[in-house]
């Protein structure tokens, strides 16, 4: 969503997502009525001066004559006792009120990150990763802000409303009915408060995300940054986008503000409405009563006005937690046939495309019509323009995609149907460029199957004859990689990426322009080593390089989002189309 | 994780917490004078406003409530006085509060605001070696959540700088109505302010070490994040949700630590007041039936110590919240204080005309102790393409970062023309050379934007660079053209289109020393050929450094530059060092090799094959 899109105001209401919440994250409600009960009984502490008020002054001080001082210090003695009791109470409340969030929020912050990594491969380029980053942390962290006051103020406050509600009808039920019905008017007033605030935070949500966004590109994108001396360009737009965000969080706050001020001119009305009542009504209410209830309306008051501060606070947290939320709840675009799945049969995998066709949600076709078979343990490479489609075949190859026409078989076995734990070990891919963890280069191409020994992972480096490169690293294959790799050069990270998938054993091998980065010497080594690994398996590679094409059995040629071309280069050499274009132009390009 | 934070947590003490809280202060209040004193008056009228209405529930306590009840006196005008008075300090309070929580939110969104802008600023400023010492993730967490942490005090500040009012008034007040009950109110708000502080001073060390748990949970996200594509196509799912929530448990570990600690000092803390409130009540009700308090005076005295229960609580969130915000405020301030700034001089830069390059005795490391260039010599002449030859390792892409003073060297310098890189003005070195690598960086901007960065060049010469960069025939099919926005929100481009994109950027600004480094692994040959080829000619007068990966590139240079182990081993025509340079030739000729090899394969195997239209046997 741009910031220039207004958030649409039909989100589901806080009650919706607060139960969204609890169904995601159990430990949420784990203990809750426990805790809640705890609460209301602490709450005794508040109410605990009023009746010693109400007591003294009718019992003591109006009674004329001198003090009777046993019953004084008696009252006192059971009023230090109420407390003390309450304080523990409180102490015991708040603990597992303040655990709970924490074991809550690191379900709900767990949860959204599973989802994200099931969401498909378009989805995750689509929102922005620093957004998507943000769902598990900033914006979890302010729902956990929230609970940790707000939350804590919401559940206390309630169960002061109920102990003080239940104290006023012992001293005069029809007073206390007109401060629980001019309370309850004030709390309608308030949800639709509510839901003007509800807007406005919305907004600020999102021009918060904005202001991530542009923070993120600022620091990762640095070396770019400096290289075009964009510093103050960036720096601009980072300014922007938080100078956005700060109008409409001032502007949001004001509007609370005012709705907050409503509370004091509330509680006058109330109180003047008691005393009144209380001294012109027909109730026999004594003085006693009367200054006690002035308290009680107070104690009644704190914390409705401590409901609408909350309700501030709420709309922050509620807005962050249905972003949350619509992580967890995204669909599943990519479903795992799980156990009720098929396994397409053992050894090299055939591929079927039937009538393929991809297109991204944001408009063009990318694939069309594209149908053919590609026989088990043979090589093919796939060649066109840059554009024509071949990244995307990779990715409904490998089900990183779906397409959203048409079928694709393996081996005879609907690939929708193929489960994913299968399928995961039986295709292998080597991406554009390759994905390195901090971690150690073992433990880098372990990650194709970690339940690999270290022999095996020795094995695998030792047969694309990588063992010489590796001698030469400062601490061999135990040398850590660094963030995303970065202590390796691009090249190099290629052959972490190669190694991995050999480690996994696939009959099918998808490489796309795996051998791009690599300098002469090694990239020799390295394909000789790859024909023997793609002995005996079927392997696809999206050739960039036309001497890949030139070693495969057979190429398919993709120009538009289809299958113009197919046969061995020796043959589409010699035809009229698009092959020998491309093939010209490189030999051109090495001649002397 | 090999990027901790070097945060000293010596043992502070609550003094020292509250020292650095309120410095933390005053420092944001400088920034925004304004909006603190507007907000700081709203609050002390807003509690002045509490101390009125204790004295006039007082004497309505005195005047009405007790001659209407106890003494049966009439009501005459007194009710409509009461309630005047009710309301009016009502209104009072009212604007009060209004005042004081727009302007809050005017201090603290506003100094949050200026805050992040200065942070990225710096950053924008701070040399790559810095950044290798953070993780990116983690960076990004100071600039996000500890800002936003280390502002946090500002809300509940007007409010709390009210409350310290509100509490000097109270006991000048109560001190007033019966000294006896002030001395005894003293003790107890003393009591209760004390414990608060020391509360903060115990969650400051729990609250930082959450803080460095978030930074983690937010690092392993981001690097999760961003390998997603791997991620699933390893099926290595569930293995990076088990990472994560290894990090989530570790800090939900430490948050319900914090959970026991604070909630303990609490429920104490709140507690206080109502026990102060009783004793002061037992001993005024002596006071009262011996006759030196009137009712009203008591109960004055009472209702206003029950006032203070909210508003003390205010001490004990802002103690906390300072704590917060001194934990923030420090890893904010490690960025802020970072001076492993990039240095400038004030030679302005040259254009026009292509440059000629001299490295001297260039030696550097990434500071992880294996030296990546030893001594490197290398000279240029102007308008030259050179190719950077040699095995995986050996410096290539390092020297070419050297050359676009991404990183300065440890030893030696870059010249270009006579001119130490170092000595150039900011923007010189930007502005004369471009640098192209295979990782491309788009920004979230239309294609001309991105293309055009923050340089002065016309719509034409971006088109005229994206044809040299081969292009303009995709970015003519999407859906706005030029148009188009690019980056996480926009359309989302192939490998090879960013690379294309990146050249044009590259090209957009008439460099007069272009570096590439693999800047067309992921682009057909053809179009290789093509960008190369027009780079060749006169009218892009530029210095050409190209690291080079094939033969292609490689043999459309001018001259071939050849490293091994951080040093030129040799530098001359292509055919001079495969007669010279045995390691050289070894890289290309069994490059060469193995075509021809494969050349000769595929005639014999097409012969054989024939029948079956021309498939080849399946090799073994």
């Amino acid at each position: 969503m741009s910031a220039e899109q207004e958030p649409t105001s039909c989100s589901p209401s806080l009650v919706q997502a607060m139960r969204a919440a609890a169904a995601a994250a159990p430990a949420l409600r784990r203990g809750l009525v426990g805790t809640i009960v705890l609460a209301f009984l602490g709450t005794t502490g508040q109410v605990v001066v009023p009746i010693a008020i109400q007591q003294l002054v009718d019992g003591q001080a109006l009674a004329g004559g001198p003090a009777d001082t046993g019953g004084v210090v008696a009252a006192g003695g059971i009023a230090l006792a109420a407390l003390a009791m309450a304080i523990v109470l409180n102490r015991i409340a708040l603990r597992r009120m303040v655990t709970a969030a924490a074991h809550g929020l690191s379900e709900l912050r767990i949860a959204a990150f599973r989802r994200i990594h099931h969401l498909s491969s378009l989805q995750v380029q689509a929102e922005r990763r620093g957004v998507l980053v943000a769902r598990v942390t900033s914006d979890v962290e302010v729902i956990t802000q929230f609970l940790e006051w707000g939350g804590v103020g919401m559940l206390v406050g309630a169960a002061q409303i109920l102990m003080v509600v239940m104290v006023m009808a012992i001293y005069d039920p029809v007073l206390a009915g007109l401060v629980v019905v001019a309370g309850t008017v004030y709390g309608l007033m308030l949800v639709v408060f509510q839901r003007i605030l509800r807007r406005g935070y919305d907004r600020v949500r999102v021009l918060v995300g904005d202001s991530l966004g542009a923070m993120s590109e600022a620091i990762s994108g640095l070396p770019t940054i400096r290289a075009y001396g964009a510093e103050e360009l960036t720096a601009a737009k980072v300014d922007r986008a938080l100078d956005r965000q700060y109008r409409a969080e001032v502007r949001t706050q004001s509007l609370g503000a005012g709705l907050f001020s409503t509370a004091e001119l509330f509680a006058a009305a109330v109180t003047a409405g008691v005393v009144a009542f209380g001294v012109t009504g027909p109730t026999e209410i004594t003085a006693g009563q009367l200054i006690a209830f002035l308290f009680l309306v107070t104690l009644f008051i704190e914390p409705v006005q401590l409901l609408v501060e909350v309700l501030n606070e709420a709309q922050t947290a509620s807005a962050g937690l249905r972003r949350v939320l619509e992580v967890i709840e995204s669909p599943d675009e990519l479903p795992d046939a799980g156990d009720a799945g098929r396994d397409p049969p053992a050894g090299p995998l055939a591929v079927t495309f039937r009538d393929v066709g991809f297109r991204y949600p944001t408009g063009a076709d990318v694939l069309t019509d594209l149908t053919l078979h590609l026989d088990a343990g043979r090589r093919y490479a796939i060649v066109g323009e840059t554009g024509s489609g071949k990244s995307t075949i990779v990715k409904l190859l490998t089900r990183l995609l779906d397409p959203t026409r048409g079928d694709i078989l393996l081996s005879g076995a609907a690939l929708r149907q193929v489960p994913f734990r299968t399928l995961r070990r039986r295709v292998g891919f080597v991406p554009q460029d390759g994905f390195l963890w901090d971690a150690s280069l073992r433990e880098n191409v372990r990650y194709g199957r970690p339940e690999a020994t270290d022999d095996e992972v020795d094995a695998a480096l030792g047969e694309l004859g990588l063992a010489s490169w590796i001698a030469r690293l400062p601490r061999g294959i135990d040398t850590a990689v660094g963030e995303r790799g970065g202590r390796l050069s691009a090249g190099e990270r290629q052959l972490v990426a190669l190694a991995r998938a050999s480690l996994a054993g696939p009959d099918l091998l998808v490489l796309d322009e795996a051998t791009s980065a690599v300098d002469p010497a090694l990239e020799v080594a390295l394909r000789r080593a790859i024909e023997r690994l793609t002995g005996g398996r079927t392997s696809v590679t999206v050739a960039h390089r036309l001497s890949t094409a030139e070693a495969a059995d057979e190429v398919l040629v993709i120009d538009a989002g289809r299958l113009v071309q197919r046969g061995p280069h020796a043959t589409l050499v010699q035809t009229d189309g698009v092959y020998a274009r491309l093939h010209a132009d490189w030999a051109a390009g090495t001649s002397r | 994780m090999g990027h901790a934070l070097p945060t000293d947590t010596a043992d502070l003490r609550a003094t020292e917490v509250v020292g650095a809280g309120l410095r933390l202060v005053g420092r944001f209040i400088r920034g925004a004078p304004v909006p603190y004193a507007v907000a700081a008056t709203g609050s002390i009228a807003f509690t002045a406003g509490i101390v009125a209405s204790a004295a006039v529930i007082g004497w309505v306590t005195d005047e009405l409530i007790v001659p209407v009840l106890a003494d049966g006196a009439g009501i005459d005008g007194r009710l409509r006085v009461a309630i005047l008075l009710l309301v009016g300090v009502a209104l009072w309070k009212a604007t009060g509060i209004v005042i004081r929580r727009s302007a809050a939110s005017w201090l603290a969104f506003g100094s949050q605001r200026r805050l992040r802008s200065r942070l990225i600023r710096h950053q924008l400023q701070l040399s790559l070696r810095w950044y290798r010492t953070r993780g990116i993730g983690d960076l990004l967490s100071v600039s996000d959540v500890d800002t936003r942490q280390a502002t946090f005090v500002l809300h509940p500040l007007p409010f709390a700088t009210g409350v310290i009012a509100l509490l000097v008034g109270s006991a000048v007040v109560i001190l007033i109505t019966d000294p006896l009950l002030g001395l005894l109110a003293m003790v107890v708000l003393s009591l209760a302010v004390g414990i608060d502080l020391r509360g903060s001073w115990r969650t400051f060390a729990a609250m930082e070490e959450a803080q460095r748990r978030r930074g983690h949970v937010a690092e392993v996200a981001h690097e999760s994040i961003d390998g997603a594509d791997t991620v699933r196509a390893l099926g290595r799912e569930d293995a990076e949700v088990a990472r994560f929530t290894v990090a989530s448990r570790h800090l939900r570990d430490q948050l319900v630590e914090v959970g026991r600690v604070w909630t303990g000092y609490r429920a104490v803390t709140e507690g206080i007041p109502a026990v102060g409130t009783v004793l002061v009540l037992v001993a005024g009700t002596f006071r009262v039936t011996a006759g030196d308090l009137t009712s009203g005076e008591l109960v004055r005295v009472v209702y206003l110590l029950s006032l203070l229960a909210v508003p003390m609580r205010m001490i004990g969130y802002l103690m906390w919240d300072l704590a917060n915000s001194v934990a923030a405020w420090r890893r904010v301030e490690q960025v802020l204080d970072a001076d492993d700034v990039v240095g400038h001089g004030a030679t302005e830069a040259r254009a026009d005309s292509p440059a000629g390059v001299f490295a001297s005795g260039l030696s550097f490391s990434y500071g992880d102790g294996a030296p990546v260039l030893q001594g490197l010599d290398l000279s240029i002449e102007p308008g030259r393409t050179v190719a950077i030859v040699g095995p995986t390792g050996a410096g290539k892409s390092t020297l070419a970062l050297l050359l676009a003073r991404l990183w300065d060297p440890d030893e030696g310098s870059v010249r270009l023309d006579g001119r130490d890189l170092r000595e150039l003005a900011p923007g010189a070195v930007a502005s004369e050379v471009a640098y192209v690598s295979q990782d491309t960086f788009l920004f979230d901007e239309t294609v001309v934007d991105n293309v055009r960065m923050d340089a002065d060049i016309t719509d034409a010469e971006v088109e005229r660079a994206l044809a040299l960069a081969n292009a303009s025939g995709f970015v003519r099919s999407l859906p706005e053209g030029l148009q188009t926005r690019l980056g996480e929100r926009g359309v989302t481009l192939s490998g090879g289109q960013r690379q294309r994109i990146a050249l044009a950027r590259a090209l957009a600004r008439s460099p007069r020393l272009l570096v590439l480094d693999d800047a067309t692994s992921a682009v057909d040959p053809s179009v290789e050929a093509a960008i190369l080829r027009g780079l060749r000619q006169a009218d892009v007068a530029a210095t050409v450094v190209v690291v080079a990966y094939r033969r292609s590139s490689i043999l459309l240079a001018d001259d071939v530059v050849y490293v091994e182990d951080g040093r030129v081993i040799a530098h001359g025509s292509h055919e001079q060092l495969v007669a010279d340079v045995p390691g050289y030739a070894r890289l290309l000729e069994a490059y060469e090799d193995d075509a021809t090899r494969r050349a000769a394969e595929r005639r014999r195997s097409f012969e054989i094959g024939r029948d079956d239209g021309g498939a080849p046997e399946t090799r073994s």
